[in-house]
């Protein structure tokens, strides 16, 4: 059965983005309008214990039957970053959506409490960008 | 097309969920953005006011796992709980549903 909120997403949005703060566990708990999606971003920083919980989640995610799940390395500050996400995802099988950036722009607009503005952030931007043509290509190729 | 994001805190996911969201908006979709935080961090990442992002009304947990009873349509759920962001996204918050007997 489709809920109030499910209809809403399917009606009158285009894009519906959940930021599952509770955990995909407690969300899978409480009916499925929330917990499933089509594609599942798992945000991970520059460390081995958080590339190792996106693995767990992407077992996780597979249980709940999400087709595709992909992680987000993010805060990267040096090259050496990027390529620490590429290598440990890749041991760990976590498939890459993209890498954003550490930015002071960034940092800057969450201190203030503001959406970054027009020329500030334009890396992270540029990499937010980059993600969502990946997340698009991946519902024309696959599931 | 339902996207979700997670990640343990302090990976900035609200911040890329925020942006993500932003990018979507900018194309010209219509982008809703659902929080299921009892902070009203997304609302903040999206632009809102402190005061204005610890009033966003929390949508009733029988309308998030149930039907309404057709007392109300889709749209009128957004109408009544949606609120309009800097960002030019609609946001949700769907606190109730991670508190046991809410809603």
């Amino acid at each position: 059965m489709r809920s109030l909120l499910g209809a809403a997403i399917e009606e009158e949005a285009d894009v519906t983005l959940v930021d599952m703060e509770a955990g995909l566990e407690h969300l899978s708990r409480s009916g499925g309008t929330l917990a499933y999606a089509d594609v599942l971003l798992v945000v991970m920083e520059p460390s081995r214990k958080s590339i190792l919980t996106a693995a767990r989640t992407i077992a996780l995610a597979d249980e709940l039957g999400i087709p595709r799940v992909y992680g987000v390395g993010n805060k990267a500050r040096l090259p050496e970053d990027a390529e620490f996400f590429e290598q440990v995802a890749g041991e760990y099988k976590v498939p890459l959506a993209g890498i954003v950036p550490h930015d002071a722009d960034v940092v800057e607009a969450d201190r203030r409490g503001h959406v970054l503005t027009e020329g500030r952030g334009e890396p992270v931007k540029e990499a937010v960008r980059a993600i969502i043509e990946f997340v698009d290509r991946s519902l024309v190729t696959s599931g | 097309m339902k996207l979700g994001i997670v990640g343990k805190g302090g990976v900035g996911k609200t911040t890329i969920s925020a942006l993500v969201a932003q990018t979507y908006a900018a194309r010209g979709l219509r982008v809703l953005a659902v929080d299921t935080d009892s902070n009203p961090n997304l609302a903040l990442s999206l632009g809102l006011a402190p005061d204005t992002a610890e009033s966003v009304p929390v949508l009733p947990r029988s309308l998030v796992v149930g039907t309404g009873d057709g007392a109300i349509t889709p749209a009128d759920l957004l109408t009544r709980y949606g609120v309009h962001t800097p960002a030019d996204v609609t946001l949700l918050n769907a606190m109730a549903i991670t508190q046991a007997g809410a809603g």
